[in-house]
């Protein structure tokens, strides 16, 4: 650019030119940046003695993090599990019932696996879409059902203690919090009293696990 | 043992800090959705953690994330994304917006780089946004360096020949 601004006035006028396109450009795939980002890498990492990912996680499988940072903290504004649950649909409920992407059995069971948990085929056969999330206690899974009244969407909390059967509604849905053996569940959308067996009996503690 | 751990972890954070958000703005214009582009960089930073001892060098680490995160585009999404078309879907609300010319601007041109096939916007994109040089590109995309200088410039002309056709301001008597 100097060399060209040293070459007479019209090279400097091309050369200005330049650099207000440059500048330009630069400034246009300067696209924002989720605040959260950053903070969000860091609950990748494993801790402690937890099983690390398996190998084989393929096609399919979304590993995105809710916009809450989850490092060992509860989100402000979670009072209890319920809001947690309102909460937490509402920013990505929709966007997972949205998403084109599905994931496959393997795929599925080898994420509930890093939170030492299995799945009956009658539960993991029906899962559409499934990512870690945030729960009030650290990281959970969201998974979305695909069931004969619709998809459903469920919530794993590893660490979260619930009132069995206790109910909630919001925004024309169902939730009902489910008791399991380790840890608990959120379901979500309609007819919610028709799975409870099925979330209840299908989540188990993964055989060998920690 | 603990050591090492925190030492791994520490290192893994400090790439994250460092490499994230542009790693986030590629992925955005590669897959053109913001939730898939934050499953693609988590994708690649799990991948990362589990192959760091492979990185030797952290000076490195750009262009290693970079190859990651393609792969992991090309393996996952590139059959299943459809092709970005609303510029508005992709980006967020900012908080510090720049005058109305210069958004037009902007806009414009973030609309035209939506638009650029393939073989152009990725090379355009890993210099602007990555900051690889033309040699780190065409070890990339495995292609010449002087066919990654070649698709930069035509690149830019696409990219100029559209703000040129709308009339944009600033750009009135054609100087770019």
């Amino acid at each position: 650019m100097r060399a060209a601004r040293r070459a007479g006035p019209e090279f400097e006028a091309a050369a200005a030119a330049a650099e207000r396109f440059e500048a330009l450009l630069r400034d246009a795939v300067e696209v924002p940046v989720p605040d959260s980002l950053v903070a969000d890498l860091a609950v990748l990492r494993p801790s402690g003695s937890r099983r690390w990912w398996p190998a084989a996680l393929a096609a399919g499988l979304l590993l995105a993090v809710g916009a809450a940072t989850v490092i060992g903290q509860l989100r402000p504004g979670w009072d209890s599990v319920e809001d947690y649950v309102i909460d937490h649909y509402r920013h990505d409920g929709p966007e997972m019932l949205a998403r084109q992407v599905t994931t496959d059995t393997a795929q599925a069971r080898a994420l509930l696996a890093a939170f030492d948990l299995d799945a009956a085929p009658a539960l993991i056969d029906i899962i559409d879409v499934i990512k870690v999330c945030p729960t009030p206690d650290g990281r959970g899974v969201h998974m979305v059902l695909n069931t004969a009244s619709g998809p459903l969407t469920v919530i794993y909390m590893p660490r979260t203690t619930v009132t069995d059967r206790a109910r909630l509604a919001f925004d024309d849905l169902d939730a009902m919090l489910v008791e399991l053996p380790v840890g608990s569940a959120a379901v979500v959308g309609h007819e919610v009293e028709n799975y409870y067996a099925l979330v209840h009996d299908s989540l188990r503690p993964l055989a060998g696990g920690s | 043992m603990g050591t090492e751990r925190d030492e791994r972890a520490r290192r893994f954070d400090r790439l994250a800090r460092a490499h994230g958000a542009d790693l986030y703005r590629f992925a955005l214009w590669l897959c053109g959705r913001e939730a898939l582009a934050r499953d693609l960089v988590q994708e690649t930073f799990l991948r990362a953690w589990k192959a760091l001892e492979a990185l030797r060098d952290d000076g490195a680490a750009r262009s290693w994330l970079i190859t990651i995160l393609r792969r992991e585009y090309a393996r996952t999404f590139e059959r299943k994304v459809p092709t970005l078309v609303d510029i508005d879907a992709v980006t967020v609300p900012e908080t510090a917006e720049p005058g109305p010319d210069r958004r037009a601007d902007r806009d414009l041109l973030r609309e035209s780089i939506a638009r650029l096939p393939q073989r152009y916007r990725e090379p355009l994109l890993l210099q602007v946004v990555i900051g690889l040089s033309c040699a780190e590109i065409a070890r990339e995309l495995d292609i010449s360096q002087s066919a990654v200088m070649t698709r930069l410039f035509r690149a830019r002309e696409k990219l100029k020949t559209a703000l040129q056709r709308d009339g944009i301001t600033g750009n009135i008597d054609g100087s770019f």
